[in-house]
Order: C-alpha cells, then structure tokens, then sequence
C-alpha cells in the first residue's frame, strides 16, 4: 500500500544546540500502529513535530498523505493528521467539556448540525458524554487527557500522533486510553505514539521505531524489536519484564530460536509448552 | 514529647477540601517508626497526595479545608505547627521537576531552605557538600538548574530537602515526569538513604515495580480509605488486589495465576526461580 | 530571545563587580541617555556600554536581541520622518538619537542582568537598599520564570494550530481571537505553576524569620572606584549640558 507518511533523510537541529535528528528514514502505511520509543531527549517528540508542519525539515523530505510538510500550512495538515499533546493544559481553555472539543471543527468551518454529532460521537467514544457540561478544569488529569484525545478525534483525521498519552495517569486510565487507541486503529487510523512504557508497547503496538541520540537504530515488527535485547540495551532501553524473564529462563524449546515473550498470557503458554517438552523427554 | 516510638502518626485523620462534596481522606490510622520506607499506591483521586499533604502541613494550611482527628509528627499535633516549622522536620519533593525548582542556579537552590531557617554560612557549605555526595550529584555545583535532565532535577529536589537535615523524606510521584532510567535513578538514591542514613521515606508512586523492589512497607490506598497494608508481598498476595486499580509486577501477576494464595515473587530474579520451579514441578 | 534576561556563566571583571555598583553604572548610563539628545553623544556613549559589555564576555550572547533593537530603533527613525513637522534633516537626527537613546539603556541593563546573579539582586535590593524581601523575591523570581513561560506559550501556541486554531492567519482579526486560544490555556497553566512554586517554597521554610545568607557579595575598591567614576560622569554630564552642548539646535 502506498505510505501515508514518507520521511526521507530528515536531519534537523534547533538554533544552539548540536543536531537533534539525524538522516532519518521512515515510511508508514495507512492502518499501522507505530510506537515510537527512546530515552527523553532521543528525538521523538522532535519527530512527530515534523508530522504537522510544527516543525519544517531544513534538510530531507517528509510528506504526509502526499502534502509536502516543507510547504503546507499547519491547518491544512491538521485536517490529515491529529496530534495529541503530552500535556493536557496546553491545550483546555472552554468552560465546558463540549465547547472544548467542538473548537477544532469550528475552526474548520463546519456547519452547527455536523459539529454536534461529532461532538457527541468524540466524547463517548473517550467516556465523558456524562461530563460534556462539565468545566474541564475540574475534571482529573486522565479526564483532561481524554478531553483533549477527543477534541482530536472530533477532527476525524486518519492520522492519529500521540506523544506520551498515558503520562501521569494511572493503571486503569493507562489501559482506557490505550484500549481506545486499538479501538481506533482498527477503525482504520493509522496510530503513532510516543511512550516510555514498554508494557504498553508490547501489548499495543504492532511496529516498533527506536530513536537513540536522534538516529533511528531499530524499527521492525514488535517481536522482532525486542529480540534485539543488545541494541536496546545501547539505547538504555529495557523490555518488559516478562520478555526478559522468558529470555534469563532461556529453556530451548524443540525450535531453534528462542520465542520473544511478550505478555504474562503468553509467558504462561511458554511454560505449558516447555513444561510439554520436558515431560516428553524431548528438552535435553 | 515522645511518648511512643512513632515519628508520624496519623490517627482516625479525615480531610475534606473547601469546595468539594466528599472526603478526600477518611479516617486514616497510621503509624510509622523512624527508619520506615513506605510507598504509597492506588488510582487518581485516592488520597495519596492528600496524605503527603496532611504530613508536610500543606494540608490544611496551605489548602485550607476541614478536618477531624489528628497528624502527630514526634508526637506534637502537626495543625499547632506552621508550614515552616513543619518544614524543618519534613522535606517534600513534588511531581513536576519543573515547577519545585526554584533558583536559577544548583548552589542557590541548595542553600534556599537553609537561608530560610537561618542557617550559620559556614555550615551551610558543609551541608551543600553532604547532600549532594548523598544523591550523588557532587559534581553539578555550578551547574545551572535548566541545564540538568529531568532525573538530575529531582535528585536536586531530594538534596535540597536533605540539606535542612529532615528527620522525614516526603515524596509525591517524584518519577511521574521522568523516563524509565531517570525513575530508577531516584529510586536508587531513595534506598541509599533508607539504609546509609537510616532516612525515614514516604512515597506516592504509579509504577509499582518500582514499590515492590524498593520499599519496606506498601499501602494501598482507595476513594480515600487505606485498604491495605503491609509488605510488598503481603499486599500482593491479598485476594481482593486485582480490584484496587493498581498494576502488579508482571511476574507476581504471572505466578498469581498459578498459586493464588503462595507468597508470590515480586522481582525478576525471584520471577526466575518461579518459573523454574514451575517447570521443574512438572518436568522429570 | 527565551535567554535574554538570564544570568551568563562566565568569568570577568564585570562579574566579579558588586551589584550595587553594576547598578549604579546602569542608572547612570540612563541618566546619561536622557542628558543628551545629540547622536554623537549617544554613539560615543552606546559604544562605551558595548565596551563593558565586551569586557563582560557577554556581547556576543547579546547581539541577537540587540540586532531585533536596531529594528526597532529604524522603525523609531522612520516614524519621525514621517510625523515630524520641521526640516527633514532634523527629522533624522532626532529620530536617531530616539533610537540610539533606547538601544543604550536596553544593553546596560542587559549586560547588568546578564553578569549579576539573581540571587546577589535580590540580596542587593533587600539588605542595601531595605526594600521589602517577599516582594523583590517575588519581582524577581518571576522574571525567572520567564522563559519558562515563553516556551509554555510556544507549546500552548502549537496545541491550538494543531486544532486548526488560525494564528498563521493573515486575517488580523481571526488572528487576535486566535491568541485568546494561546493566552487562556497560558494564564491557567501559570496559575497552577505558580500554586506549586508557592507550595515548593512553604515547605522549604519560606517566610520564617531570621534569614540568614550563604554568600554576600564583596566591595572591592574596583567597585568604589566605579560609583565615584558614575558620580563624576553624571556631573559632569550636567554642566555640559548646562552649557549647551551634547543638545541638538
């Protein structure tokens, strides 16, 4: 299928400072769902800034649903591409929950009668259409992050980028957000998130980019991502611990490579499966 | 005026903030000794915050509000003492690495608190030096504070509680902006101080492996009320865990499914030895 | 521009000066400024307080801001030509110095700000010149929160173009109710900062008595030798003028 986004050897530096990203090729197809992962300061929200326009490559091509990013404006894109900050705050500032997620249709100029739909539509989908005349000032950070996830929904683009949407949330809030994004992309969105937690990458994410000191070092199916145990490791980044727990049990199976464990259900197939083995004598 | 062995002691305290309909802490019973290391667990809107609050004084005279029952600090009523007072005894550490730096540079940031309390110069330097080798940042004097990363910024925090020598360490989600390195970074530093200076700790957090390898004694806290307490272990195995809204370690979670009653292992490498057992159980 | 008013690490002369005398130079260079109205004066003078600047080792890190000043210094200029009622020449001679005057005291306190701590300000303001601490700490922590607070309202600026807010609008008045959707969300955002900063510094003892302070800065004889050197100056500034020179007719 042809990528809806295309980055051909992207390099950017800010003003003082050395270069924040560095010869960066990546394509994405339409339907995929992308984690982006690295240490802070790896260049992963400096990426997905190109993805909207917010940024503008000084050096290499990135183009998005076939728009050059170089010379598009931002709310053309916008209409491409969703873009869900860190931060819930830097974005609420309605009196009500409703009023906050209809701001982007109405700046697009949509007609009365198809922003209330989508209003509504957007805020079940989050959960909140309980609180839609509720001040989001008053609402809990996870409920503000799901504020704002709507006000993006409501902009229907097929392009969804989430940079760290589960910050500061809890365990139940990590798994709605996440659950939503599946949601979405099975929908047919095409999700790319940015996120420090390898849990939710393993149980998520289809594809896996690594960014290390803004060079892309690994990118590949999740699987595949976390078998490279050493690259991660250079990238000071850890799977999760069940993925290393199966890799320090390290028991052969009757297959030649090793499996890459990636939740506690599979873990719990893997020992059946080892435990089968043994008792068939065929482990030693 | 220690007329037990408590330092902190919280007893039937119930907190309710202006404003609002319902407590945010309700009868809570507490009793720590000095040397404690206690983590604090459950979801959004719980109380964790509340109970740091309720302990460094911000509750209720920061945040004004009503309450019954009392928070003794070495025995004395803490709502007789002001913030300052309260402050000389408790050293907090907050989420946001961003907002609780206060100077522009790590020396002025160190010495804030000791010029507050009127500190002789002469030992103010002594202490400097003390505090920052106990967190492991000696050589960041000089530095500074918007060029430090995220993980050196909280362990600046740390230090410059540690250097108004608190008999107490009160920290509220202190990795809640920091990637998985600069988390274990500060919790690191935490149980170096827990076992080299005997430091009392308190701590909110959302990453329970983190609690689990760590802390001494975890609490679980729900819409206000301590439901549970004890070891990490002990909590992990309670029956009713799974509906507090907090993540379990993977392998805890794993060996759960196999003996829900045993003691379950709540690290790697005590997951390693699980598996093997289970696998051995049914091997040869 | 987020790093204009903040302290420079470096090592000269300029910094090791107490702050008192610093400021004293800033003051005085101002009342220089407005002594005079003749562009060769005010050159003479902007060039003596880029010299400091340079001994400062800061000049450099200051040129950025001082090159968006000499815009805005033109733009004073040609304001003049176009509303000044009298010769043409005049017209430019006048605006210069309008603009000359500006850019002077704007880089002496610069190179005042960027070569004195905060901390060594504010100690200044509070034990020399008895204003009261809570308000200089407050006056001047805030100024310390400023780029923090520029670079909250870049981030809260891209949240709302994200949204298909028009800030790139040409339209200017589709462009101003777009800033509402920047500075609304920036007001609540400090806000809560500000909440957290008050709370960060009560439980560190903030407001308690008997302060005491780490390091005061030194007076050195440099620093009597430069009051008295300002001192002289603004005299002698005075009897020129007096006498006529340094004015324009």
């Amino acid at each position: 299928m042809n990528p809806v986004i295309k980055i051909n050897g992207l390099s950017f530096g800010y003003e003082f400072g050395d270069s924040v990203l560095k010869d960066i090729y990546l394509e994405i197809s339409p339907g995929e769902m992308v984690a982006l992962v690295g240490q802070n300061g790896a260049g992963k929200t400096t990426l997905v800034k190109h993805l909207i326009g917010l940024l503008r490559p000084p050096a290499g091509k990135v183009s998005v649903a076939d728009l050059d990013v170089a010379n598009t404006r931002i709310s053309k894109l916008s209409r491409q591409v969703g873009y869900v900050f860190q931060n819930p705050d830097h974005q609420i500032f309605h009196d009500t929950v409703q009023a906050e997620v209809a701001f982007g249709l109405n700046n697009l100029g949509l007609p009365r009668e198809e922003v209330e739909p989508r209003v509504t539509a957007a805020l079940s989908d989050v959960g909140l259409e309980h609180l839609a005349h509720e001040n989001p000032q008053r609402l809990s950070r996870g409920q503000r992050q799901r504020v704002a996830l709507a006000s993006v929904l409501a902009l229907r683009t097929p392009v969804i980028v989430l940079d760290e949407p589960t910050t500061g949330q809890d365990y139940q809030e990590r798994k709605q957000i996440m659950a939503l994004v599946e949601q979405l992309n099975k929908a047919g969105h095409t999700i790319v998130f940015i996120t420090h937690d390898m849990s939710l990458v393993a149980h998520y994410a289809s594809r896996v980019v690594v960014l290390c000191q803004g060079r892309i070092i690994l990118d590949g199916d999740t699987r595949e991502v976390f078998r490279q145990t050493d690259k991660l490791a250079e990238s000071l980044l850890l799977p999760p611990q069940v993925t290393v727990l199966a890799n320090q049990l390290n028991e052969p199976l009757n297959t030649s490579v090793s499996p890459v464990i990636l939740s506690v259900d599979e873990m719990q197939d893997y020992l059946q499966r080892v435990r089968e083995v043994k008792r068939n004598g065929t482990g030693d | 005026m220690t007329s037990n062995n408590f330092l902190i002691q919280l007893n039937n305290f119930t907190y309710q903030y202006p404003h609002t309909a319902n407590n945010a802490l309700k009868s809570i019973n507490l009793s720590l000794k000095k040397g404690s290391f206690v983590g604090f667990a459950g979801p959004t809107g719980a109380g964790k915050t509340t109970l740091i609050k309720s302990i460094n004084g911000i509750v209720p005279h920061f945040e004004g509000g009503t309450f019954s029952g009392e928070v003794l600090l070495n025995g004395k009523a803490a709502d007789t003492m002001s913030t300052a007072e309260i402050g000389r005894s408790v050293g907090t550490v907050l989420d946001d690495p961003e907002a609780q730096i206060i100077c522009l540079d790590v020396e002025q940031e160190l010495v804030f608190g000791m010029e507050n309390y009127g500190v002789p110069p002469a030992e103010m330097e002594q202490r400097m030096q003390k505090a920052l080798a106990s967190v492991g940042i000696a050589h960041l004097l000089g530095r500074s504070t918007a060029s430090l990363s995220g993980g050196q910024k909280q362990r600046l925090a740390i230090a410059a509680a540690l250097a108004m020598l608190p008999e107490v360490l009160v920290l509220d989600e202190p990795t809640s902006e920091l990637d998985p390195l600069g988390s274990e970074e500060v919790f690191r530093v935490l149980k170096q101080l827990h076992q080299e200076q005997g430091m009392t700790i308190l701590v909110t957090e959302q990453k329970t492996d983190l609690l689990a390898r760590y802390c001494d004694q975890l609490v679980i806290l729900r819409e206000g009320e301590m439901v549970l307490s004890g070891t990490p272990r002990e909590v992990f195995q309670h029956q009713d865990i799974f509906e507090l809204g907090v993540a379990l370690p993977e392998v805890t979670e794993l060996a759960r499914r196999y003996y829900p009653q045993a003691e379950p292992p709540i690290t790697l490498d005590e997951g390693v030895q699980f598996c093997r057992n289970v696998i051995l159980s049914f091997g040869g | 521009m987020a790093r204009v008013i903040e302290y420079i690490y470096r090592d000269s002369i300029i910094h090791q000066l107490n702050p008192v005398s610093k400021l004293a130079w800033a003051l005085g260079v101002m009342v220089l400024a407005l002594t005079f109205n003749d562009p060769y004066y005010l050159l003479a003078l902007l060039l003596s307080v880029g010299l400091v600047g340079l001994t400062g080792r800061v000049l450099k890190d200051l040129s950025g801001v001082m090159k968006g000043l000499s815009i805005f210094a033109l733009i004073l200029v040609l304001l003049q030509v176009i509303f000044y009622h009298g010769a043409y020449q005049e017209a430019i001679a006048l605006g210069i110095a309008m603009g000359l005057r500006m850019m002077t005291v704007v880089l002496s306190f610069l190179v005042f700000l960027s070569t004195t701590q905060y901390k060594d300000i504010i100690l200044v303001l509070t034990e020399k010149m008895k204003l009261p601490y809570d308000y200089v700490f407050m006056f001047m922590t805030s100024l310390r929160f400023v780029p923090t607070f520029l670079n909250e309202a870049i981030q809260v600026g891209y949240a709302q173009q994200v949204r298909g807010c028009p800030i790139d609008s040409g339209n200017p008045w589709r462009k101003m109710k777009a800033y509402i959707a920047v500075a609304l969300p920036l007001v609540l955002i400090s806000l809560k900062k500000a909440e957290r900063l008050a709370i960060a510094m009560e439980t560190r003892g903030y407001g308690s008595n008997n302060r005491t302070y780490y390091k005061e800065p030194v007076i050195s004889t440099l620093d009597y030798f430069v009051i008295f050197l300002v001192v002289i100056l603004i005299i002698g500034a005075i009897i020129l003028r007096c006498k006529g020179l340094g004015v324009l007719h």
